[in-house]
């Protein structure tokens, strides 16, 4: 799935340079999941960001599916996530006039997709996060934990290969946290989606196959169960940094 | 179907800032509708006035120059009156005997323009690119009462009381001073009629002085009798009286001499609308020292409101609406940028979900440019109010027209003397009517969404160019 190599990630501010990511080599298999855990400031975004070819590496390769990222025109690369990547959030960044229904559905709008086409996998893709009597209701009236079942929704209608998830729970009490956790395991078994996490939360990372650290922009792997278990099994847990 | 959806709900959201954007705008485009529906409206109005002063089907006149005042000490041209003031009081002097013009009345039949010689018009007739040329003679029957301290020290000119008086080509009724007015009672001159003391009758002027068919009108001393009352177009400046041309070619006289055989105005028809200019220099060359006058040129002579309210519609209200509309554009590009940066986040998302950024750019256009059609829709309601209240503010302009009266006063005085040539101008009311038409309409639409499409473009070109992790970052 993904093959990243010798990948560094620099962010200029005026005269001073702020490298996020460094020297990162890391290979993440299809129906993986990662959870990429460490401090604020220390490149986990940026990783998601790279992976998801929202941003571009300084220098190195990020290879998805034998394609270099880093190479694609920018519209290949818009196509790539419209297709097969789906993006959830701590923020949930749903758009605030559009209904449940409608936010999922914006998701299929780049691909294409027929109107009643359209209409058929967002109600699916709502009924399979609990929120099918929940289309209509704009995200004001939904509350953190349900405006993040309408983000996962929309991450998985397109039924892509790949999720990238940041800090998914980071805006939700401890309840709901563990009900997006259950969630999103749920849903990893089910679809055999690759799962790539970013989070603080030990509790989450610990149900990763695999948990990496994040340290002042180098990346540790320091639990891999992916031999204990895979994605039509429950992870076995694994301790995080805290 | 999702790009509507989602344009609604995003314009209910930003309902204020949306409704000010297009207020603004509305006042832009309903400012530039209402100065294009002014000037239309003045326009009319000049043509209006100018049809009535040339006539229907008249593309031109030639006329005689003005007479200008005589050079101080000259002396004057044989057969002419001139007043003299001295100490010893007013003095009405012709071919050099001099009597006491103290309460004297003097009526004098003059030339508005210096005469031309008849001939001239079939000169001008053979002329290519003309139609047809009628003569005509402009006249003013000037009556003046001397005050009997005519000539003190602080006593004032003396006023002329005109009676303009128009000779018309009996031959020739298509085309000249009569060819745009509609005989409401009695009849026209017929070519029998050339040499007879009849007279058509200016309904206004017949009202005012309770003439009808058969009334008679006296010029210079000489009874007419009526045989026609006209009825000018309301924004013409008409003769009162009309007489056969022969007539006033005979009573009339000039500084010089009779106007047997002369005219002062020309009225030409030329072959099409395109001829016109090349007519005008043709005209000029055979007659170098005349004047010839077309729709445009007279337009400069008018003077009064309606000369006020054109440069104000063109001058001011151009520039008004055009500093009005660029501040319209300037306020609508920056809410809109300001409006759109506060959604980075949003267009990041969207992007993240393979949104291209020319869907993006499409969206954020069909915002701005349905706040620009809302805004043009304001706007043309705006103008067809402005309109009204221009039409209903303005509803006559007047226009005055300058007439000679072909007098001139010499005063002699120890400081030397001074001279002066009386006009008596015309002023007359014009309609105003503030039209607004669909042309104008759709120019409007065009123009707000032109604003829409502008405010957006700038906003859409930075969100378009922004990278997804840098939009996503931007509030986060």
């Amino acid at each position: 799935m993904y093959k990243l190599t010798g990948v560094n990630k620099i962010y200029r501010k005026g005269r001073r340079t702020v490298p996020a990511v460094r020297d990162l080599d890391l290979v993440i298999e299809d129906g993986e999941w990662l959870a990429v855990q460490g401090r604020t400031g220390h490149g986990k975004t940026t990783v998601l960001q790279l992976l998801g070819g929202l941003d571009r590496p300084t220098s190195g390769i990020v290879e998805f599916d034998g394609q270099d990222l880093a190479r694609l025109r920018e519209a290949q690369v818009t196509r790539l996530r419209a297709v097969s990547i789906g993006f959830i959030f701590q923020t949930f960044n749903l758009v605030p006039t559009l209904s449940a229904a409608e936010n999922v559905e914006a998701a299929l709008i780049p691909l294409g997709t027929g109107l009643a086409e359209r209409r058929r996998r967002v109600a699916a893709a709502l009924e399979s996060v609990g929120l099918g009597d929940r289309a209509r209701h704009l995200p004001s009236e939904l509350s953190g934990g349900q405006q993040q079942r309408v983000a996962i929704a929309r991450a998985l209608v397109k039924e892509p290969k790949v999720l990238l998830a940041d800090e998914p729970t980071g805006n939700l009490d401890e309840g709901t946290r563990d009900e997006i956790i259950d969630l999103l395991g749920q849903l990893w078994r089910e679809l055999g989606v690759t799962l790539v996490l970013v989070t603080h939360d030990s509790s989450l990372a610990r149900r990763a196959q695999r948990v990496g650290v994040m340290n002042k922009g180098r990346l540790a792997i320091r639990q891999d169960a992916r031999r204990a278990a895979g994605p039509q099994a429950a992870p076995a847990p694994a301790p995080g940094p805290g | 179907m999702f790009f509507v959806t989602y344009l609604r709900r995003e314009l209910r959201r930003r309902m204020r800032q949306a409704a000010f954007i297009a207020l603004g705008l509305a006042l832009g485009v309903g400012l530039v509708v209402t100065v294009v529906a002014a000037s239309a409206g003045v326009k009319k109005a000049q043509s209006a006035v100018l049809q009535g002063l040339y006539g229907v089907g008249t593309d031109m006149t030639v006329t005689g120059a003005a007479p200008g005042p005589p050079k101080p000490g000259s002396a004057p041209p044989s057969g002419a009156q001139t007043f003299q003031v001295s100490p010893a009081g007013a003095e009405l002097c012709s071919n050099g005997k001099c009597h006491n013009a103290a309460g004297q009345t003097v009526d004098h039949l003059g030339s508005q323009y210096s005469p031309i010689s008849a001939s001239s018009v079939a000169e001008v007739a053979k002329l290519h690119g003309v139609a047809a040329a009628a003569g005509g003679l402009a006249l003013n029957d000037t009556q003046i009462t001397i005050p009997s301290d005519f000539g003190k020290p602080g006593s004032p000119l003396p006023q002329p009381n005109s009676l303009t008086v128009d000779g018309a080509d009996t031959g020739h009724s298509p085309l000249g001073p009569l060819s745009s007015g509609t005989i409401t009672s009695g009849h026209s001159f017929t070519a029998a009629e050339s040499d007879s003391d009849v007279a058509v009758v200016d309904s206004g002027y017949a009202k005012a002085n309770k003439l009808k068919v058969g009334s008679t009108v006296t010029i210079d001393k000489v009874k007419f009798t009526v045989i026609g009352i006209v009825s000018q177009p309301q924004s013409g400046s008409p003769p009162d009286v009309y007489i056969p041309l022969a007539r006033a070619q005979a009573m009339g006289s000039e500084p010089g001499g009779s106007l047997k055989g002369k005219v002062n105005t020309i009225y030409v028809t030329a072959a099409s609308a395109s001829d016109i200019p090349a007519v005008q220099k043709e005209i000029s060359k055979l007659l170098p020292g005349d004047t010839v006058t077309t729709a445009s040129s007279l337009a400069s002579q008018v003077t009064g409101s309606l000369s006020s309210t054109a440069k104000l519609a063109n001058d001011l209200g151009k520039w008004l609406s055009v500093s009005v509309l660029i501040a319209a554009f300037a306020v609508a590009s920056l809410l809109t940028m300001a409006a759109v940066s506060r959604r980075a986040r949003e267009f990041g998302t969207l992007k993240a979900l393979g949104w291209r950024s020319r869907r993006i750019v499409a969206q954020v256009m069909g915002e701005s440019v349905a706040v620009g059609v809302i805004g043009g829709a304001l706007g043309v309601g705006l103008g067809l109010a402005g309109a009204a209240l221009i039409t209903k503010i303005a509803s006559k302009l007047s226009a005055t027209v300058p007439t000679a009266t072909g007098l001139h006063f010499e005063s002699v005085g120890p400081g030397g003397s001074q001279s002066s040539s009386p006009t008596a101008d015309h002023t007359l009311l014009v309609p105003m009517h503030a039209s607004v038409t669909p042309g104008v309409i759709a120019a409007a639409v065009v123009l707000a969404v032109a604003g829409g499409v502008l405010a957006g473009t700038f906003a859409s070109w930075r969100i378009g160019r922004l990278r997804p992790a840098a939009a996503l970052a931007r509030v986060e």
